[in-house]
C-alpha cells in the first residue's frame, strides 16, 4: 500500500515561516481532512507539496513510498502522483480542456510513445459520464470564464483522468453553493469508490464539506502545526464549539 | 579573400547585385510585355537605384537592424531546378512559382472554380487584362519605409498571381498560391494580386517556402554572412463595394534569407477584409502592411502571428488609414519570442479630418520566452477627427507562473506547457478566421517551428 | 564649426531696440498670449549667440573657469547638433535663434507700469484668483516678487535642517563639492540641441540638497526665492535628495506669462539616492508664442522614488517628456502628465522610463485634451534592457478631442528584452460624451459649462494630484481654456 509521508515540514512565503513543523502519513484510500482558522497554513502546505516555487521548503521532507519529492520539479511530482485540486484554478485562454488532458497523458508516456487518440476519448467521456459533465465542456479553454462549480468540477474532471495515488483538495468547497458543492463531492466519491482509489487530503474551512466527503482522519491545524487529530467526530466537535475553544487548549 | 571584401562594400551601396547590367538582362526576359509595363519597371528601377538605403535615424527604421540590410550577393534570375517537391499544408494549390517561373498552374484545382473566376499569371494578365492590371498593380503608395525596395520589386518582378473574383461571384474553398525559392543565393520576386469585386467573396492563401535548405523551419547555426537568399515579395489586395476577402500568407522561408512582404489592402464600400501573416522563417524579416479604407463600411481585420527564435528578427510596421467616415479596422499582431529573437511592431491608426466614427483598434502582445529575447513595441495614433473610437495596447510578458504551475502540477513538462501555452496565446488570433480546415493548417506549420 | 554671429566685442548694450517689437518668428499669430512690451534694455547679452555671449553671461555671473570651459563646449555642441526634425515637427525649423536674447542681467530688468499691462491680462489675473502680489511680478511690473514675508518661516525651518536651496550660479559657486558632482551628468550637455544650448547659457533656476534623512515637510516652491531670473528662459535646476530624504519641489504657475523671448529650453536634473523620495511639480501656461522646449530627467538609486507631476498649457509648441533612469534595486518612477493643447497650440509631451535594475518599476498616466485646431502628441520610451528581472511598466494615455478638426497623436516605444519583465501600454481617444452634455444641459448647464465640467471630470483623477491650490486654480484656468470651444 502506497503512502505519502510529510515528515517534520517547515515551509516559509519569502522570509516567513507557515508552516511550522508538520507531520503526517497519508495511506492510499484513506481522506484525511485538514480543518483550522484562515491563514494557518493549510492551503501553504498543499501547494508547497506540490513544489509551487513562491513556497520554500525550509526544513523536514516529503516522501512517497520513501521517495523524497523535494528535489523533483511540479511536473515530476505530479507523474510521481501528487495532484493539486487548486483553491483557485488558473483561467488558461486558447487551451482547450480536452488539448490539456490529452497533454497531460502524454506528458506521462515514455519518451517516443504516443497516446492513442481513440482510447483517449472514449476514456475521457467515459469519466465525463461518470461526472454528469456534458460533452461540450472539453472544447472549452481551462477554466477561461467558469463560474466557480464549473472550475471545480473541471478540477474533479482532471483528477479523473490522471488517476493521482494522492489528491490534495484545497479548499474545494469554498465559492460552491449547495447543489454544486453536492456535485463536486459526488465526484469525488466516484473516483474513491473507482479502481485506482488515491489518499485523500482534504482541506477545508468548514465542516459542511464533511457530510458529503466523509473522512477517515480529521486533523486540526492552528499556527503551522497539527494541534488536535481524530475521527470525523472531531470536526462535528469544531462544529459545535469553534476554533476558539482550540486555541485556548493549545494556547493553555 | 579578396571577392569577399570587396562584395562587402557593395553590400551597402545603394544597389547591390541589382546592377544596371542585371536590370537590362532582366528586361531582355521579357521582349513580348507591353509598353506601359516596361515604362513602369524602367522607372521603378531609376528610382530604386536613386533611393538611399534605410537609415538608423529614419523614424521608419527605429530599432531595424540596418547593417543587415544587404542587396549583395544574390543571384538574379537563377532557374528552376527539376523534380521539384512542394507540399502545401493548404491543400490543393491552384498556382506554384519556382524563382519566379510558373511550374504548375493546378489546372485540376481551377476547373472547379466557379465561372468567371481568374485565377492566373501575371504574365497572362499582361496579355489578356492588361488594363486591370495596370489598374491595380503596385497602385498604391508606400508609406511605411521601402519604397526603395518595393521600386526593386517592381523592377525585378518575372511573375506572380493575379486572382479576379467577379461581382457577386463566392468561391468556397481557398485558392492557393505557393512561391517557392530553390538554390542558394536566389532572389525572388513573389507578387500576388488580388480584386475582389463587387459583392463577391474567396479566401486567398499566399504559401512562400524556400525547398534548398534541408528544412526551412530548422533553425541551426547562424548562416554565414554570404550565404543569403532574398524574398521580396508584395501583394496588392482590392476588395471592392461589398467583397468579402480573407487572405492568408504563410511565410516559412530558409533561414538564410532576407525578407521583405509589402502587403497593400484597399477596402471599398462595406467591403471587409481579412488578412494573417503567419511569420515563421527567414532570417530578417520585414513586413509592412498598409490598409486604407476607402468608403464608409469598409473594414479591415489585421492579423499576425510570428514566432521568433535563434536570432531571427521580425519587423512590422502597419498603417491603418482611414479615409472615409464610419469605417472599422481591428488590428492584432501576437509574437512569441525565444532564445535571441528580436521582434519589431510599429503600427500607426491614422484618422484622416472628416473620417468621423471611425472605429479602430490595435493591439500588439508579445510573450517573452527567453531571457535573450527583445520586443519592441511602438503602436501608434495620429487622430484628426472627433468623434471616434480609437485604442491601442501593446503589453509584453513572460508567461504567467500561476498558469505555468498549473500546467506542471498536472504533470506536463516546462517545455510542453510553454508550447501548450503559446498555442493557447495564438488562438485567439486563429480564431478570427472562420476556416476550421484553415487553422489545423496554420497550427501544423506553427507546430513545426516547436519540432527541434 | 562657424560662430552664428561676426560680434568680436562683447555686445553694445544699446544694441537694435527694434528686435523686441517686430514678431521673432515668422508667420505665427501673437494676438493672443503676446505680452510683450517695448522697452529698452540697459544691459544684456545681445541677441544671438556666439561665444561673446557665453564669455559675457559668464563673466556677468563670475564663474569659474570650468564652468566657463563647460559653456563653450556646449556652446559647439549646440552649433554641432541638427535639430531632432527626422521624429519631432518641422516647426522647430522657425526658432530663428539669431533673434533671441539669451542672457537678461539681474538687477537690470525691464520697468513699466501696471497700467501698462493689457486689460485682458489684469482679467484673467483677476478671474484665476492670483494674489495682487504675484499679478504684478508676473506681468513684469515688479522684477523681484517679495517673497520673504510669506515665506520665511519655511525658509527658516529647512535651513535650521541643513537643506541647501539657492539659485544655480550660487550653488555652483558656493556649494561645489555638492552639486558639481551631479551638475551636466544626469542630462549630458549632448543629450540633445536644448540641453546643449541650455547648457551653454543657463541662468536661473533652483539648486537644492536634502541632506540624509530629512524629509522636508512643506514642497519648496520657485516662488520662495523668486525674481526675474528665475523664471526665466534658460533656467537650470538641481535637486539632491541624500539617502533616505523626501522633498516636494513646485515650479510654474497658472497664470498666463508674461514673457519677452519666444523661447524657453530649461534643463532639470534630480538625484534621488537610495532610499530618497523627490516629486517635482510644474504647472505651466505659456504665452501663445513661445517655443517651450524642457529636458527633465532624474536618477533613481536603489529603493528611491522621482514623481514627475506635469501640467501643461499655452505656447506654441511644448516639447517634453520628463525622464527616470531607474538605477538602483526596486526604485520607482512616474510621470504624470496632463496637456491640454488648444487652437494654434501643440503640446508634445510625454515620459522616458529607463530600467537600468532588477524589481525597478515605472508607471506613466497621460491625459491631453485638444480644443479647436490644438494638436496633443504623447511620445514615450520605456527601455527594459538584458538579463534584469521583476521590472514592470504599466503606461495609460488617454486622449480628449473637443473640436471636430482638434488632433491627437500618440508614439510610445516600448523595448524589452528577457522573459522576466512586465510592460503594459494603453492608450484611447475620445471625444466628450454628447448624452453626458445633454444630461447637464437638461439640468440648465450651458453647453460650455458642461463641456468644462466634462473635461475638469475627464482630468479629474490626475488634477487631484496637484496640490489643492494648484488643482483648484487649474480647474479654473480649463474653465477659461473651454470658453468659446463650443457653439
Amino acid at each position: 500500500m502506497s503512502q505519502l509521508e510529510i515528515k517534520d515540514l517547515h515551509v516559509a512565503i519569502g522570509d516567513k515561516p507557515i508552516v511550522k513543523g508538520l507531520s503526517l502519513t497519508i495511506r492510499r484510500g484513506e481522506v484525511h481532512a485538514i480543518m483550522g482558522p484562515n491563514g494557518t497554513g493549510k492551503s501553504t502546505l498543499a501547494k508547497a507539496i506540490a513544489g509551487h516555487p513562491d513556497y520554500t521548503i525550509t526544513s523536514g521532507d516529503v516522501l512517497i513510498d520513501g521517495k523524497s519529492l523535494l528535489e523533483l520539479e511540479p511536473d515530476e511530482r505530479a507523474r510521481a502522483g501528487v495532484f493539486l485540486a487548486f483553491q483557485y484554478p488558473s483561467e488558461i485562454p486558447g487551451v482547450t480542456i480536452a488539448n490539456f488532458l490529452r497533454a497531460a497523458q502524454q506528458a506521462r508516456l515514455a519518451e517516443g510513445e504516443e497516446l492513442d487518440a481513440t482510447a483517449y476519448y472514449k476514456r475521457l467521456y467515459s469519466k465525463m459520464d461518470l461526472l454528469k459533465i456534458d460533452r461540450k465542456f472539453t472544447s472549452r479553454a481551462v477554466n477561461d470564464g467558469f463560474s466557480g462549480g464549473e472550475k471545480k468540477r473541471c478540477e474533479i474532471l482532471q483528477m479523473a483522468m490522471l488517476e493521482p495515488a494522492f489528491a490534495l483538495m484545497d479548499e474545494t468547497d469554498s465559492g460552491l453553493d449547495i447543489d454544486a458543492l453536492r456535485i463536486v463531492a459526488e465526484g469525488v466519491n466516484a473516483i474513491r469508490a473507482g479502481a485506482h482509489p488515491p489518499g485523500v487530503l482534504l482541506i477545508t474551512h468548514y465542516q459542511r464539506l464533511l457530510n458529503y466527503i466523509v473522512p477517515d482522519f480529521v486533523h486540526v491545524m492552528h499556527e503551522g502545526r497539527i494541534v488536535k487529530s481524530g475521527d470525523k467526530n472531531l470536526a462535528l466537535e469544531l462544529e459545535a464549539k469553534g476554533y476558539d475553544w482550540l486555541k485556548k487548549a493549545t494556547a493553555a | 579573400m579578396s571577392a569577399s571584401s570587396s562584395s562587402s562594400t557593395v553590400a551597402h551601396s545603394a544597389t547591390g547585385a541589382f546592377t544596371p547590367d542585371a536590370f537590362a538582362a532582366h528586361l531582355a526576359t521579357q521582349p513580348s510585355a507591353p509598353a506601359w509595363w516596361l515604362d513602369r519597371k524602367r522607372a521603378a528601377y531609376e528610382s530604386f537605384a536613386s533611393l538611399p538605403m534605410p537609415k538608423r535615424t529614419d523614424e521608419a527604421w527605429r530599432f531595424s537592424s540596418i547593417a543587415t540590410l544587404t542587396l549583395a550577393d544574390v543571384q538574379v534570375g537563377a532557374g528552376v531546378p527539376a523534380g521539384l517537391s512542394i507540399e502545401s499544408p493548404f491543400g490543393p494549390v491552384a498556382l506554384t512559382f519556382v524563382n519566379n517561373t510558373v511550374v504548375r498552374s493546378g489546372e485540376r484545382q481551377r476547373a472547379d472554380l466557379p465561372p468567371g473566376v481568374l485565377v492566373t499569371t501575371l504574365s497572362d494578365a499582361l496579355a489578356n487584362h492588361s488594363e486591370l492590371l495596370r489598374k491595380h498593380f503596385m497602385a498604391q503608395p508606400q508609406k511605411l519605409g521601402s519604397e526603395k525596395f518595393a521600386a526593386l520589386h517592381t523592377a525585378f518582378i518575372a511573375d506572380g498571381a493575379f486572382i479576379h473574383i467577379p461581382r457577386g461571384v463566392e468561391v468556397a474553398a481557398p485558392i492557393v498560391v505557393v512561391h517557392a525559392a530553390a538554390g542558394a543565393n536566389t532572389a525572388v520576386f513573389p507578387h500576388t494580386l488580388v480584386i475582389a469585386d463587387d459583392n463577391s467573396k474567396a479566401t486567398v492563401i499566399d504559401y512562400f517556402v524556400s525547398l534548398d535548405s534541408l528544412s526551412p523551419l530548422a533553425s541551426g547555426p547562424s548562416p554565414a554572412p554570404q550565404a543569403l537568399a532574398l524574398a521580396l515579395g508584395a501583394n496588392d489586395l482590392y476588395a471592392a463595394h461589398g467583397a468579402h476577402l480573407t487572405y492568408v500568407a504563410a511565410q516559412a522561408w530558409s533561414r538564410d534569407t532576407l525578407s521583405f512582404q509589402l502587403n497593400s489592402t484597399v477596402v471599398r464600400r462595406d467591403a471587409r477584409v481579412q488578412s494573417l501573416n503567419l511569420h515563421l522563417g527567414a532570417r530578417q524579416a520585414r513586413h509592412e502592411s498598409l490598409s486604407q479604407l476607402q468608403a464608409p463600411g469598409a473594414f479591415s481585420e489585421m492579423l499576425a502571428l510570428t514566432v521568433a527564435d535563434g536570432t531571427q528578427e521580425f519587423d512590422q510596421r502597419t498603417l491603418q488609414i482611414h479615409q472615409a467616415p464610419n469605417t472599422k479596422s481591428d488590428l492584432l499582431y501576437k509574437n512569441a519570442l525565444r532564445d535571441k529573437a528580436r521582434t519589431i511592431f510599429s503600427g500607426l491608426i491614422v484618422v484622416d479630418p472628416d473620417a468621423q466614427k471611425t472605429d479602430a483598434y490595435q493591439s500588439n502582445r508579445n510573450l517573452m520566452l527567453s531571457d535573450d529575447a527583445e520586443a519592441n513595441s511602438l503602436p501608434g495614433l495620429e487622430i484628426q477627427a472627433n468623434d471616434v473610437r480609437c485604442t491601442h495596447g501593446a503589453t509584453s510578458s513572460r508567461i504567467d507562473p500561476e498558469q505555468e504551475f498549473y500546467l506542471r502540477s498536472r504533470g506536463i513538462s516546462k517545455a510542453a506547457a510553454d508550447e501548450l501555452l503559446t498555442f493557447g496565446f495564438f488562438e485567439e488570433v486563429l480564431q478570427r478566421l472562420e476556416s476550421e480546415p484553415l487553422h489545423d493548417a496554420l497550427r501544423s506549420l506553427i507546430q513545426t517551428q516547436f519540432q527541434k | 564649426m562657424k560662430p552664428p554671429s561676426d560680434l568680436a566685442a562683447p555686445p553694445d548694450p544699446a544694441i537694435d531696440e527694434t528686435v523686441v517689437t517686430e514678431n521673432p518668428v515668422a508667420g505665427i499669430d501673437q494676438t493672443a498670449g503676446d505680452f510683450s512690451y517695448n522697452v529698452k534694455y540697459d544691459f544684456d547679452a545681445g541677441t544671438g549667440l556666439n561665444e561673446n555671449t557665453i564669455r559675457y553671461i559668464s563673466s556677468v555671473k563670475k564663474e569659474a573657469p570650468w564652468l566657463l570651459e563647460f559653456r563653450l563646449k556646449a556652446l559647439k555642441t549646440f552649433l554641432d547638433k541638427p535639430l531632432p526634425t527626422h521624429w519631432a515637427t518641422k516647426d522647430l525649423e522657425n526658432i530663428n535663434f539669431d533673434k533671441i536674447r539669451y542672457y537678461l542681467s539681474q538687477g537690470q530688468k525691464p520697468k513699466r507700469t501696471w497700467d501698462e499691462v493689457p486689460d485682458d491680462i489684469k482679467k484673467t489675473f483677476e478671474r484665476l484668483g492670483i494674489p495682487e502680489q504675484e499679478r504684478k511680478f508676473l506681468a513684469g511690473v515688479e522684477a523681484q516678487f517679495d517673497s520673504e514675508a510669506a515665506y520665511s518661516n519655511v525658509k527658516e525651518l529647512v535651513k535650521k535642517q541643513g537643506v541647501i536651496f539657492v539659485n544655480s550660479t550660487e550653488g555652483l559657486r558656493e556649494h561645489p563639492e555638492i552639486f558639481r558632482k551631479f551638475f551636466g551628468k544626469i542630462i549630458p550637455t549632448g543629450d540633445n540641441k536644448f540641453s546643449a544650448l541650455n547648457s551653454a547659457v543657463f541662468s536661473g533656476g533652483s539648486f537644492i540638497y536634502v541632506p540624509p534623512g530629512v524629509k522636508v515637510a512643506q514642497p519648496l516652491q520657485a516662488y520662495f526665492r523668486i525674481n526675474a531670473e528665475n523664471f526665466g528662459q534658460f533656467e537650470r535646476t538641481l535637486i539632491i535628495a541624500d539617502e533616505g530624504a523626501e522633498v516636494v519641489y513646485m515650479e510654474g504657475c497658472t497664470a498666463p506669462k508674461f514673457s519677452t523671448s519666444t523661447l524657453h529650453s530649461a534643463v532639470v536634473e534630480l538625484v534621488a539616492l537610495k532610499g530618497a523620495k523627490i516629486q517635482y511639480i510644474t504647472v505651466q501656461n505659456w504665452a501663445a508664442n513661445v517655443f517651450n522646449l524642457v529636458t527633465k530627467r532624474g536618477v533613481a538609486h536603489e529603493n528611491a522614488e522621482i514623481k514627475w507631476i506635469d501640467c501643461n498649457i499655452g505656447s506654441r509648441l511644448t516639447m517634453k517628456y520628463p525622464g527616470v533612469v531607474l538605477k538602483g534595486r526596486k526604485a520607482r518612477g512616474e510621470v504624470i502628465s496632463i496637456a491640454l493643447a488648444n487652437d494654434g497650440q501643440h503640446q508634445d509631451t510625454g515620459a522616458k522610463m529607463i530600467h537600468a535594475a532588477d524589481e525597478t518599476t515605472s508607471n506613466v498616466v497621460s491625459k491631453s485634451i485638444s480644443v479647436g485646431q490644438g494638436r496633443a502628441t504623447y511620445r514615450g520610451m520605456v527601455h527594459i534592457p538584458k538579463h534584469l528581472k521583476g521590472c514592470k511598466n504599466n503606461t495609460e494615455c488617454d486622449a480628449l478631442l473637443i473640436n471636430t478638426n482638434s488632433r491627437t497623436d500618440t508614439y510610445p516605444a516600448i523595448t524589452v528584452r528577457g522573459d522576466q519583465n512586465a510592460t503594459q501600454h494603453e492608450a484611447s481617444v475620445s471625444k466628450v460624451n454628447e448624452e453626458m452634455i445633454f444630461y447637464m444641459q437638461q439640468r440648465g448647464l450651458t453647453e460650455g459649462q458642461a463641456m468644462s465640467l466634462a473635461v475638469n471630470g475627464f482630468i479629474n483623477d490626475l488634477a487631484r494630484q496637484f496640490p489643492m491650490e494648484y488643482s483648484v486654480e487649474l480647474k479654473r484656468l480649463i474653465d477659461l481654456e473651454m470658453e468659446g470651444s463650443v457653439g
